[in-house]
This record gives C-alpha cells, sequence and structure tokens, in this order.
C-alpha cells in the first residue's frame, strides 16, 4: 500500500520533469511572441513612434482601408487556388506513386524525384520561374518557334497567373506525400474483392479508393494552407509586387517600422489559418488513422 | 471425360512465374452443390489454383468451364464466382451493412438503396450477425469478421464460392466452430464451395472431397474416408500426418525395413518403396520380438492428451520419431516410463505398403 502511495507522485514528477524543457521552449519562442503580437496591435503608431497606450486605430484602420481588404481577399483566393491546384495535380501523381506502381523500390525512388527541386533554396527555386515565363522566356521562345502563337504571351510573367503557377509547383509535394502515403497503405486484397464484386474502375476509385486516400488529402491540404498562407516571397517575385498578399503586408509594414498594423495583419492570418486548420480537422478523425 | 452433373471444369491448367511451374496440367471436374477442399503444403499452387479460378490470374495454358462455357479469359467479377479472402478483405471504412451490400449497390446492375438494405439485412442474419449492421468492421471479432466477409460474397448468389484458407487467421477454437458454420451455411444455400487449406484436419473435416495438391499437381482426389484409407503415394500419406512411414526394400511381396520383413502382397505403384502404418494401428506388444510379425524396438519419449485420444511419441535407434494414437473409448490407456524400451508391432494386413515393383 505504502509502495503504492509513494510511487504515483514520484511518477507524477517525472512526467513533469521530462515535460518541462519542452512548455518552458513553447512558452518562451511560441506562446509569448503571439501574445505579445496580440497586445502591440492595440498599441498607438505615429509616423516615427510607437507606444503603449491601448488604442484601436490600427484595427480600424485595417477594416476601412480597400488595400487591406483587397489583400485579404487576394490571399484567400490565391490560397484556394493553389489548393485547388495542388490537389489536382497532386492526386494522380500520388495514385500513380502510391497504388499503380506495384515495386516498392520503384515507388520510393519516384518519390524521391519529387524532392528534387528542394535540393536548391526556396528563393532559386522561385526565381527560376522567370527565365521560363517572361516575355523573351522559354515557353514563349519555344511557342514562337513553333508557330503556335504570332505575339509573346505577357500574361505569363508578373501576373497573378505567375504567382499561381510557381506556388502550385513549389507545394504540390506536400501534397503528393501523404496522399501516396495513405493510398499505399491499401490493402490490395480490398480493390480485388471490389472488383470481384462487380464494382467498375469508378465506383472503386469514389467508394474505396478516395475515401482511404481522404486522411492524406487533409494533411496535405493542410500543409499546404499554413505554407501559402504565410506566403510573401513568391508572391513578391513572380508578381512584381502587383499582387499583395496578407503575408506581403507584413513585410512592408515592419519595413517602414509600423508595428503595430504589422500585428494587426499578423493576428488576422494567425486566425485565419487555424480556423482553416480546424475545419479540414473535422472532415476526418485523424486520431483513427495514426 | 466431363462429368454430367459438372458445374465446373479445369483443363489442363498451366501457370508459370518465370522458370517456376506453380500449376502442372491441372484438371478437375467439381459437382453442384459439392464441398471440396484443396490440401497441400505452402508453395503446392493451391492458392494460385483459386486465383485462375476466381479470374484473378490468366493460365499459360489450358481452359477453365464454368456451366459448360469457357470462361479462361472472362474477367473475374462476370464469372458468377464468389471469393472469400485469407485475410476478408473487409473494406474499413465502412460499417458491417454496407460491407455486405457493396456488390448489391456498386455491381454491374446495382439495385434500389431499399432493396439493397433488405438482401444485404438477410445475408446478414443468416451468418447469424443480426443486431451488428451499424458496426464498424474494426469493432467486430475475427470470427464476425469472417462471417461479414462471407455474407459479402454470398449476397451476389454466386453459383461457386472460393475460400482462401478462410478459417486461417482465427484462433483453434473459433476456428472449431467456423468449420461447422460454413458447412451448415453451405448446405442451406446449395451452392458449391471449394475451399484451399494447408491443414489435413480441416480438409479431411470438410470436404465432401478433398483434392491433394503437390508441386502444382494434383496427386490424389477422394473422400475423406477414401484418402485415409488409401493414399495414393507416399507424399499424399505424409500429408495427411496420419501415418508412421518408414523406409525399405519391396521385392518378390516382401517388404524388408528396420522392423524385419513381412509380407506385403497388396503394394501400391509408387517411385520409391515405403511402408505406412497408421497412427492408430500402432501397439505395444513385448511378445512380437520373438514372433515373424513386425517389430520395432522403440524408447518412449512422452505422450499428448488430445481429448478423445493419446498420442504416444517413441523414439528409434535412428533417432526417428514413430507416433502410436490409442483412442480412449478403445479403454484407459497404458502409462508407459520415458526412456524405457518396448516393442512395437502392428497387424501387417493393416498397413499400406508402396513401392517400386508393384503394379
Amino acid at each position: 500500500m505504502s509502495d503504492m502511495t509513494g510511487s504515483v507522485p514520484r511518477k507524477d514528477w517525472t512526467t513533469r520533469l521530462l515535460l518541462l524543457p519542452g512548455i518552458i521552449w513553447m512558452l518562451l519562442f511560441l506562446v509569448t511572441p503571439i501574445l505579445m503580437i496580440v497586445y502591440v496591435s492595440f498599441w498607438t503608431q505615429t509616423t516615427f513612434n510607437i507606444s503603449p497606450d491601448p488604442t484601436l486605430a490600427s484595427w480600424k484602420q485595417f477594416f476601412s482601408s480597400d488595400t487591406y481588404i483587397g489583400s485579404l481577399w487576394t490571399t484567400t483566393r490565391i490560397w484556394l487556388i493553389v489548393l485547388a491546384m495542388t490537389f489536382i495535380v497532386g492526386y494522380p501523381t500520388a495514385l500513380f506513386v502510391g497504388l499503380l506502381v506495384k515495386s516498392k523500390t520503384l515507388s520510393t525512388i519516384l518519390l524521391v524525384i519529387c524532392v528534387i527541386p528542394f535540393w536548391t533554396s526556396f528563393l532559386i527555386r522561385v526565381l527560376a520561374w522567370r527565365p521560363m515565363l517572361g516575355k523573351e522566356g522559354a515557353i514563349n521562345i519555344i511557342l514562337l518557334k513553333a508557330g503556335i502563337i504570332q505575339q509573346p504571351i505577357e500574361v505569363l510573367l508578373f501576373t497573378e497567373l505567375s504567382v499561381i503557377i510557381g506556388m502550385t509547383q513549389i507545394y504540390c509535394v506536400f501534397m503528393v506525400g501523404p496522399i501516396a502515403f495513405m493510398l499505399a497503405r491499401i490493402d490490395r486484397n480490398i480493390i480485388e474483392a471490389a472488383r470481384d464484386l462487380g464494382a467498375g474502375f469508378g465506383r472503386i476509385f469514389w467508394k474505396i479508393i478516395f475515401p482511404l486516400s481522404l486522411p492524406g488529402v487533409v494533411v496535405g491540404a493542410i500543409f499546404v494552407s499554413v505554407m501559402v498562407l504565410g506566403e510573401f516571397a513568391t508572391s513578391g517575385a513572380l508578381s512584381g509586387r502587383k499582387v499583395n498578399l496578407l503575408g506581403n503586408i507584413i513585410v512592408t509594414q515592419v519595413g517602414s517600422l509600423k508595428w503595430a498594423m504589422a500585428s494587426v495583419v499578423g493576428v488576422i492570418l494567425t486566425v485565419f489559418m487555424g480556423v482553416v486548420i480546424a475545419g479540414f480537422l473535422r472532415i476526418v478523425d485523424l486520431k483513427r488513422e495514426l | 471425360m466431363v462429368l454430367e452433373t459438372a458445374v465446373f471444369h479445369l483443363d489442363g491448367v498451366t501457370k508459370r512465374y518465370g522458370d517456376l511451374v506453380t500449376l502442372d496440367n491441372v484438371s478437375l471436374d467439381v459437382a453442384v452443390n459439392e464441398y471440396i477442399s484443396f490440401l497441400g503444403p505452402s508453395g503446392s499452387g493451391k492458392t494460385t489454383l483459386l486465383r485462375v479460378i476466381a479470374g484473378f490470374e490468366a493460365p499459360d495454358a489450358g481452359r477453365v468451364f464454368f456451366h459448360g462455357r469457357d470462361i479462361t479469359h472472362l474477367p473475374a467479377h462476370e464469372r458468377e464466382i464468389g471469393f472469400v479472402f485469407q485475410n476478408f478483405a473487409l473494406f474499413p471504412h465502412l460499417t458491417v451493412i454496407k460491407n455486405v451490400g457493396f456488390g448489391l449497390a456498386n455491381g454491374k446492375a446495382p439495385l434500389s438503396a431499399a432493396e439493397v438494405d433488405r438482401r444485404a439485412r438477410e445475408m446478414i442474419a443468416m451468418v447469424g450477425l443480426s443486431g451488428m449492421e451499424d458496426r464498424g468492421v474494426d469493432q467486430i471479432s475475427g470470427g464476425q469478421r469472417q462471417r461479414v466477409a462471407l455474407a459479402r460474397t454470398l449476397a451476389m448468389q454466386p453459383k461457386l464460392v472460393l475460400l482462401d484458407e478462410p478459417l486461417g487467421a482465427l484462433d483453434a477454437n473459433l476456428r472449431g466452430r467456423m468449420r461447422n458454420e460454413l458447412r451448415a451455411i453451405r448446405e442451406r444455400l446449395g451452392v458449391t464451395f471449394l475451399h484451399v487449406t494447408g491443414s489435413e484436419n480441416e480438409a479431411l473435416a470438410m470436404g465432401d472431397r478433398v483434392v491433394v495438391l503437390d508441386r502444382g499437381r494434383i496427386i490424389q482426389t477422394g473422400t475423406s474416408e477414401g484418402l485415409y484409407d488409401g493414399p495414393a503415394s507416399p507424399d499424399v500419406a505424409h500429408f495427411l500426418n496420419r501415418f508412421n512411414l518408414f523406409d525399405g526394400d519391396l521385392s518378390a511381396g516382401k517388404f524388408t525395413g528396420s522392423f524385419g520383413t513381412v509380407a506385403a502382397p497388396a503394394a501400391r505403384k509408387a517411385d520409391r518403396d515405403v511402408y505406412a502404418v497408421r497412427y492408430d494401428r500402432m501397439r505395444v506388444d513385448a511378445r512380437a520380438a520373438q514372433s515373424a510379425g513386425p517389430a520395432l524396438k522403440a524408447t518412449f519419449v512422452a505422450s499428448e492428451y488430445l481429448g478423445s485420444s493419446i498420442m504416444n511419441f517413441f523414439e528409434l535407434p535412428d533417432g526417428k520419431v514413430v507416433e502410436m494414437e490409442h483412442h480412449l473409448s478403445l479403454g484407459a490407456p497404458e502409462i508407459y516410463e520415458a526412456k524405457q524400451d518396448y516393442v512395437l508391432t502392428w497387424n501387417p494386413n493393416q498397413a499400406i505398403v508402396f513401392g517400386r515393383e508393384a503394379r
């Protein structure tokens, strides 16, 4: 009896001690900064100064400005389009890598190939699109030489389209990975059983394969969403500053030392991401899959 | 030759994987309303044969007939042959009733939702799972999953059901009960079952007919009794795991082995000389050492209680283990001392002799 009463608190203590470094780390570098951003968003900002007197001025300014609200819409639109594009391009790829390729070795090799672009830095990957999409870029030269077009296509670079193309390419692999992983876990006998019961390919896909891969789609969508919503580099480099995402606004505001406004946008972006992730997690019960 | 009542007919089916011949010229007739067991060691081609019949694999040579129709190149789902997978292959994201109704709702000729529901419930009731319709398949036990898999296949009203080691994933207790259950369900529906198994007990207990496969060939077909009383070759006797097999030499109607020389008037033709004695034909009798009959000096090792009988294990001087089964209905068992020598014998008329010189 004394053994039991003695060991329970000791076990409790060990657990707490093991958790402590993580808790301290998270408090210092995650919770505190987020609380700080929320706090600073209510500070008073003048042209050259900032003081901790509480005010709603920055919040009012955000919601009354067409530029800021417009940027919120642009961010939402580009996020949704890139999400759809990565899914449309990524799902068939994952289907091929995870399910149709029978050899495990080959599917591993294919997944590694998907990651090859990540061997260079992020900025180089983004900037490499410029000589591809530009007015005198590779795509226009090829189309002109082939006689398909007479005039170079100008909407390819420094438009919303170029931002979408760039982001889709960069983030697609984050969609492919989790889906391919889920597909590879499907027991092939299940598909054979469905075929034996008379189901055609379409039925097998929509009733069996897709539902079983859904957790992968959700994880992929969370990865892509978090990264696209926080983006500023791709939009800056490929849109010629015409596409302003919330991320770009934060960069500009911090650049001109407008900490209060930068904090307001930061808080809005964080809440936005939180809602998006919570929404995705409602689609499937990830705990059951892991 | 095709049987009058044959529902299913295999004609010289051959299947190779590279240089490996998994099925070698297999021919077989299966009648309506029959329970057939395929028995063979792993690698004997029994699962491949089942997959060829199901249509998951195409044979390299030979033809498959079903109801007089050549179905060799017909896709699996057009054959009206059901397949129950070894690991059940249930759809993990669907409930019991959705699993059972899957083929009805998504097959070639989808039924109305109400009709699917009605027939799925009927099948679930038949396999004894009423009340579990809305459970997930991960919320039921192994035996219940087996029933769901069976109900899902039977819902399609197949004329032939193939079962790939259907009891392999169940524990021993459950296996016994599912055996009876499978037989009962089959008899109720009057459908032919083809059951693949690596267990000789299962094959002998379940099948109206047992087909023994070895290295891609059918080496014997017969009833359980027929097989038990008259294995066609030393290999069959070995798979049945009910015979002590002795090597030796058959010449001029006499078999000479470690137990002496015994008359063997009714030997069967085989590629080697083997003397087989059923476990339950063995006796301990000290007087045999002096008489002319077979006698083996052996050391008692251990015994194993099997419920209705006791299996006694003896070791010969050369290290070979000989088994002797004593049915408890024949009286209380003798108690043997470990490490003591005994003399084993049997009635030579009950032995089965294989030999090269036999006809």
